[in-house]
């Protein structure tokens, strides 16, 4: 799809700087609100939105980022209280997707009121640990509640390797979704080749276990 | 999956590569073409002329300028009228804007073939095939490079570019000497001022190719600053390079002479004075070489800008989207590029080149009065928007550009008033059934602003 969407990006720091360039690269339009005038200047360098000068927070200036002609709104400023009033205000003006960004743990009730929460905390944990163990297993997304999807790789003397699925039994609470490439839906004739990488779904409660098996 | 339509050009354009681009396009085929047709209608008032479109343009290059360094998007006018009215305007920019660089093209085609016919005569080749034959030829040949390579080199438009310029300083250069101040008696032809404004608004297409540096911003390096600072240099040293040639070509050949040589008009007023450049030849042929030059390096350029103001359309489904897509294997806006073809080659079969000329100047001048109008609705309705670059003497600049763009307008003929309308009337119908079949209503019902009742405020007042 060539459409572009159009999209508030509130908070001009590194967050809002890098959401403005990687949207801008994939040829959306970007409107950009910053309070800082030397942040905004930063931005403006890159040459990837045009920049509002003023408190996302504030109707007056949110308003003239026109959010009744933009597709989303993504609230990321370090300022969880300044992302949510962005949000509920942007969506009072428009009927507009809203993504705000958390850096702490969330309040429960957010899911009611805007449509993404992008939690840092999370996001660089999950980071953090893809590094800190290597190759071998990376944490694609957090779906949702409990579910995670993973990328693994069949060790070479994991209890499954070399093993087709019939024959193998995974933990209730975990599937494999497709091989790595995308190549191919995971069905009962699938061997789990060692060195071959499959997607997994998995609940947090049988993660361990599913690790056992394919990993060793 | 690979994403051909996100592929996005590089940042590799400095700021005379950009600057460049803007003079390539206007010096490219007014000063060769449009001379002699000017002198025509206003007699050594021509070289006023010239002035004068120069002052009236630089009012909307501010407007450019500051429009550019805000809102970062290719496409030139159209994505910046895009960004500030609704839809409909929007549309009718992109129209008149996409038209004028396929009607400049037609144009500078014609101008192309003339003088390079003219360069056969001067080493005693008769070509065959008419100007139209050459015309129709050229605007393949570029069509089709285009179609198939993405590689517009800003550094080879930037040779070109000062090449053009330097042969008209070395014509300024000996022509000098031979300027008879006695050609501008009587300065306005029959004496009558007036026919000054028709002559504008048939030249002055002449200055409007400095938009096209808009068209390639995301190509500029450091943008915000360098892409007004382009704008600006490249009309400047333009007016001031168009003045010293119209000059000079008056003050040697004549207001009758320049007349009387229509598109070749330089090369003619060269024959007169010039020495013998070797291995060239005469004069004149250094002239004709430079418009042959000149010609093509400004078709090419309106190539490239009618092609991105459709991709800019398409993509936003203001026109057929297959116009808004990259072909797969050659990375180009291809169906763009083609359907501006078909109309460049119509124009240039069946429109007479002073039409031609008038269609083309009087769009640029339609297309300019609502860039004006853009920077103001913009300062009210995003007066915080950061503006790297502001209008000086704001509102003056801006109000004054609509105000002459229209005065200019009202000059031109009525047959051009006719054409146009007839070309915005097909933009409707497209319009129409486009959105009909989005199945989004045509025309929105006023501004779609959700109503959000004022909540009481208490001002604490000091007692």
């Amino acid at each position: 799809m060539t459409e572009s969407l159009r999209v508030i990006v509130a908070g001009g720091g590194t967050v809002g700087l890098r959401t403005a360039e990687l949207l801008d690269d994939r040829g959306h339009d970007v409107v950009l609100i910053e309070r800082d005038p030397d942040r905004s200047e930063r931005v403006a360098a890159e040459y990837v939105a045009s920049i509002i000068e003023g408190d996302a927070a504030r109707p007056a200036v949110l308003r003239q980022a026109q959010p009744d002609r933009c597709d989303a709104v993504a609230a990321v400023t370090d300022d969880e209280a300044t992302n949510f009033a962005v949000c509920m205000a942007a969506q009072r003006m428009a009927e507009i997707r809203t993504v705000m960004r958390i850096d702490g743990d969330p309040d429960e009730l957010y899911p009611q009121y805007v449509d993404g929460i992008v939690s840092t905390a999370s996001l660089t944990a999950r980071v953090t640990v893809n590094e800190v163990v290597g190759g071998g297993v990376r944490s694609i997304e957090e779906v949702g509640g409990r579910v995670e999807i993973l990328d693994i790789e069949i060790a070479e003397d994991a209890p499954a390797a070399g093993k087709t699925l019939a024959e193998v039994r995974l933990p209730e609470g975990s599937l494999i979704i497709v091989d790595a490439d995308g190549n191919r839906i995971g069905g009962p004739e699938t061997v789990l080749e060692p060195g071959e990488r499959f997607l997994v779904a998995v609940e947090g409660a049988v993660t361990d276990e599913v690790m056992n098996l394919l990993r060793g | 999956m690979s994403h051909a339509g996100e592929r996005s050009p590089a940042a590799t354009l400095t700021l005379l590569d950009a600057t460049m681009v803007g003079i390539g396009a206007m010096i490219g085929a007014g000063i060769f073409v449009l001379t002699g047709l000017a002198v025509e209608t206003a007699g050594p008032a021509a070289i006023l002329v010239f002035a004068l479109n120069g002052g009236v343009t630089t009012f909307t290059a501010l407007s450019y300028a500051e429009l550019a360094s805000a809102i970062p998007r290719n496409g030139g006018g159209y994505a910046y009228v895009r960004e500030v009215f609704s839809a409909p305007v929007a549309f009718v920019m992109g129209w008149t804007r996409w038209f004028t660089y396929m009607i400049a093209g037609a144009l500078y085609a014609l101008g192309f073939a003339s003088n390079f016919i003219e360069f056969g005569h001067i080493f005693g080749v008769s070509l065959p095939g008419g100007v139209l034959f050459w015309a129709g030829s050229v605007v393949v040949a570029f069509v089709t490079l285009n179609a198939v390579s993405t590689a517009a080199s800003g550094s080879a438009e930037t040779l070109i570019t000062l090449v053009k310029i330097l042969i008209l300083l070395v014509f300024v250069a000996f022509g000098l000497q031979f300027v008879d101040l006695g050609e501008f008696e009587p300065f306005f032809r029959r004496g009558n001022p007036l026919t000054v404004l028709p002559a504008m608004g048939l030249t002055f297409i002449a200055f409007q190719g400095y938009d096209l540096i808009a068209t390639v911003t995301e190509e500029v390096e450091d943008p915000e600053r360098n892409i007004p600072r382009a704008i600006l240099l490249s009309v400047a040293t333009t007016v001031v390079v168009y003045l010293l040639v119209v000059f000079v070509a008056l003050g040697t050949l004549g207001a009758e002479g320049l007349a009387g040589a229509g598109e070749t008009a330089i090369a003619q007023a060269a024959e007169g004075f010039m020495p013998r450049f070797e291995p060239l030849g005469s004069g004149a042929a250094l002239i004709a070489f430079g418009a042959v030059f000149s010609t093509i390096s400004a078709l090419n350029a309106v190539v490239i800008g009618s092609s991105r103001v459709a991709f800019a359309m398409g993509r936003e489904a203001q026109l057929p989207v297959a116009l808004g897509r990259l072909h797969h294997r050659f990375g180009t806006p291809l169906v763009a590029i083609a359907a501006s073809a078909v109309v460049m080659l119509v124009a240039v079969a069946v429109v007479p080149i002073r039409v031609v000329g008038n269609l083309a100047s009087l769009f640029s001048l339609l297309g300019f009065v609502i860039v004006n109008l853009s920077v103001i609705r913009l300062r009210r309705q995003q007066p915080d928007l950061r503006r790297p670059f502001e209008v000086p003497f704001y509102p003056a600049p801006p109000v004054l550009g609509i105000v002459l763009n229209l005065l200019l307008g009202a000059f031109i003929d009525l047959t051009t008033w006719a054409l146009a309308v007839g070309w915005l009337v097909v933009g409707a119908v497209v319009y129409l059934l486009l959105s009909r079949r989005r199945g989004e209503p045509a025309v929105p019902t006023g501004e779609p602003e959700t109503e959000i009742s004022d909540p009481e405020v208490t001002v604490p007042t000091e007692d």
